[in-house]
């Protein structure tokens, strides 16, 4: 019975009837439930491997990995699993950012290429497009490896074949079906001195196209900051390299006495250029499907438009549909970049040791499957939240304010 | 967007709690949980025969030890020894459910309890007993590791392959024998791994590597298709890298199970050593005792859990070790006299316990 005074401006149900009261302990239950259920399979886990005489902690990662990699002759057998598994991270590194690479730039030309008015251009462009979206990508990488390499014209590296630059003495290009060698960079003086005046460089270009670019916004003056930029850059590069007196020169790849190795230059394994060619034109297909149709949801108007204003194809896709276009396709295609980085551990197919052959082998050869797995569970993560984080960065940058 | 993060934290946080504090001691709290995973403790044997069903992991790619043909039936040695387990266990040799497990997945089906026995050319090593939670049964073939390469190369030792790219299947003790072997001998080379060995055949062929090096059972097994397919000859170097001693193996934990898988593979020697094979043990008249007993006359029993004539049931459905070998390892070119499978009385290390 109610005996104040005061009067209530609501009145509120009893709590077992309160929508808000339970919208609360509902979720609350379940969460309890939920974790209830995760602690009870994962108890059960630990259990079964106890009973079967497994251990359950993470020490294997100091023992012995008692293999080598391949392709990475100063990995010695004895050095602990956690350095084999950062090889395995630069390798899944290395691959998916060349991919990547390879992706964008290619994914971009074919979309545009698929509206040309040029008849050809759009046909190749939609028969790419359509080939490599519709076959699965460990097809893709498996067809790379045996049409190229292993049942390729490539001759074995024992014979490979040397281009030479006309006129010139030089192998700029060793080709076999295992190997690769291109020109690479040897130091010859103070490689760190040069690094750190070409980040000075990129600092002070940075510096540049932002104050280019303010300049532009306050006083409408066209801002080239692409110029400036660049041109701060290069002047340090040069500049620097001028003042080191040269701490860095090329190097022409060739083999060794026994012609079974590539001493000099850089080289590059089969198994890394079938994973990355492959995975990059199978990515490059889904970008290129992205870019036609954010282009495509440009409004027609815009284009019409630019027609009427006379600007050039050039002009209107890089100044009217492109900022439009690209806006749009941004979050699809951060999706299909950490497709290209989780797509890298097809890698096994064409024997390149990146993480998950590497992490298989090593389970394989007797270290804790489950622990393993979590291991490289967690660096996959690690990858793609950092390239989704990074992009959803420029994303919102890019994003148009509305009100 | 909070709600689901909290999930995340909760799942993540639960998932840390006990990989911190769990340390191989176990967890007191949930004896009790049934139903997952796993083989119950110690009930292998009455687990299979209220199936009715052995469930063998073996190999479907290797001519000799265990492959698949068309229609889908399996033959090989290590199949050979599937179906002896399945005629002691449930008296009948086709009772087996062939499950095909690749280099990856054979530790992991055998600990989940998928297959109750691995019969798959598996290499016995104090590693895999430890820390795969396993115990390999007896030595069924001795064997060691190899070289092979084209014999249009005129390589003969393994200096001639300083540096070189070999052919190996990742995952196995090949990759760890070949590094201690090449390290010590301050040879470098290049281990190029995949994960079958169809893809390796391809590679091997095609010059990718020079070398391909495993088991020279294995070796031999591939030489020999590769030459009836018309390819390049073979030569498979004198030395040899390791000891692969290849056996059966079962999950740690019952050894009543481990009893009945041991003593049926040693009663395979055990009929060899004592003149028995398919045809005549049904029909054996002598009065050797140990040959009595063996047969289980007079109900003799060592209590295995097993019929007392489990191994006139064995020998006529699958023969005994000389006849298993014969049918299927001696076409690859390996004989069996004069080889280290040779029984212990003519000079090799085939040694079964007595009966």
């Amino acid at each position: 019975m109610v005996t104040t005074t005061t009067s209530k401006t609501h009145s509120r149900p009893p709590f077992w009837r309160d929508l808000r009261v339970l919208r609360v302990v509902g979720q609350f239950v379940a969460i309890i439930l939920v974790g209830l259920v995760l602690w009870w399979l994962f108890t059960n886990l630990v259990d079964n491997l106890n009973r079967a005489g497994i251990r359950t902690d993470f020490g294997f990662l100091t023992q012995p990995t008692q293999f080598t990699v391949p392709y990475f002759n100063t990995f010695n057998a004895r050095n602990p699993v956690w350095q084999m598994v950062l090889v395995g991270v630069k390798n899944t590194f290395l691959a998916g950012s060349v991919g990547i690479i390879i992706a964008s730039v290619l994914g971009l030309v074919v979309g545009i290429l698929r509206l040309s008015n040029n008849w050809l251009a759009a046909r190749l462009a939609t028969v790419f497009v359509e080939f490599f979206r519709n076959i699965p990508p460990l097809v893709v990488i498996v067809f790379f490896g045996s049409a190229v390499f292993t049942f390729g014209p490539l001759p074995i590296l024992s014979e490979a074949l040397e281009l030479r630059l006309p006129g010139s003495s030089d192998t700029f290009l060793l080709l076999s079906n295992d190997r690769w060698g291109i020109p690479g960079f040897t130091s010859r003086g103070n490689v760190p001195a040069y690094l750190g005046i070409l980040v000075v460089g990129l600092v002070i270009s940075v510096l540049l196209w932002i104050w280019r670019t303010r300049v532009n916004l306050s006083t409408g003056e066209p801002h080239h900051r692409v110029l400036w930029s660049l041109g701060a850059l290069l002047a340090f590069a040069g500049l620097g390299y001028l003042v080191l007196g040269g701490p860095f020169g090329v190097e022409w790849p060739s083999l060794s006495e026994n012609r079974r190795l590539i001493v000099s230059g850089f080289a590059m394994n089969w198994g890394f250029m079938a994973l990355t060619g492959a995975l990059g034109l199978y990515t490059a297909s889904h970008i290129a499907e992205i870019v036609r149709g954010s282009i495509q949801a440009v409004p027609k108007g815009q284009t019409e438009a630019s027609s009427a204003l006379a600007l050039s194809a050039f002009q209107r896709y890089r100044f009217v549909v492109l900022p439009q276009a690209l806006r749009i396709a941004v979050p699809p295609v951060i999706n299909q970049y950490l497709n290209l980085v989780k797509n890298t551990s097809l890698g096994l197919a064409v024997a390149y040791a990146e993480l998950t052959a590497l992490t298989q082998t090593s389970i394989a050869n007797g270290r804790p499957a489950v622990q393993s797995i979590v291991v490289m569970m967690a660096i996959y993560l690690a990858f793609s939240l950092t390239i989704s984080l990074a992009l959803n960065v420029v994303n919102r940058r890019l994003q148009l304010v509305t009100r | 967007m909070n709600r689901s993060k909290l999930l995340v934290a909760l799942a993540a946080l639960t998932l840390v709690f006990a990989a911190c504090t769990d340390d191989g001691g176990g967890d007191t709290t949930t004896t009790g949980v049934d139903g997952g995973g796993g083989a119950e403790e110690g009930g292998t044997l009455a687990a299979v025969q209220d199936r009715g069903e052995l469930n063998c992991g073996v190999n479907d790619v290797l001519p000799g030890f265990g492959i698949v043909d068309e229609e889908g039936n399996y033959s090989g040695f290590d199949v050979d020894l599937c179906r002896a387990i399945a005629a002691a266990v449930l008296g009948d040799a086709d009772a087996v459910n062939y499950v095909p497990v690749n280099v990856e997945t054979r530790f992991t089906a055998l600990q989940s309890g998928e297959i109750d026995v691995l019969s798959r050319n598996t290499t016995a090593t104090a590693t895999r007993d430890g820390q795969e939670g396993l115990t390999f049964v007896f030595t069924t073939f001795y064997d060691g590791q190899g070289i092979m390469v084209p014999a249009s190369s005129g390589f003969t030792v393994f200096e001639d392959l300083q540096d070189a790219n070999f052919c190996v299947l990742t995952g196995t003790t090949t990759e760890l024998n070949l590094n201690a072997v090449f390290s010590d001998r301050g040879i470098s080379f290049n281990p190029v791994g995949f994960e079958d060995s169809a893809e390796l055949q391809q590679a091997y062929e095609a010059g990718q590597c020079e070398a391909w090096t495993s088991d020279r059972s294995q070796l031999a097994s591939f030489k020999f298709s590769i030459e009836e397919a018309g390819g390049e000859a073979q030569f498979i170097m004198e030395e040899i890298m390791s000891k692969e001693p290849l056996g059966p193996a079962v999950l740690d934990g019952d050894s009543e199970w481990l009893q009945v898988v041991n003593w049926t593979i040693q009663n395979l020697v055990l009929a060899w050593e004592f003149g028995l094979t398919s045809e005549n043990i049904g029909s054996y008249s002598g009065e050797e005792s140990r040959v009595l007993n063996f047969i289980g006359d007079g109900g003799y029993d060592p209590g295995l859990g097993l019929a007392t004539d489990v191994n006139v049931t064995v020998i006529e459905a699958v023969g005994n070790y000389q006849e298993i070998y014969e049918r299927h390892i001696e076409p690859l070119g390996i004989p069996l006299a004069g080889s280290l499978n040779d029984l212990w009385t003519n000079g090799g290390l085939m040694y079964a316990q007595p009966y």
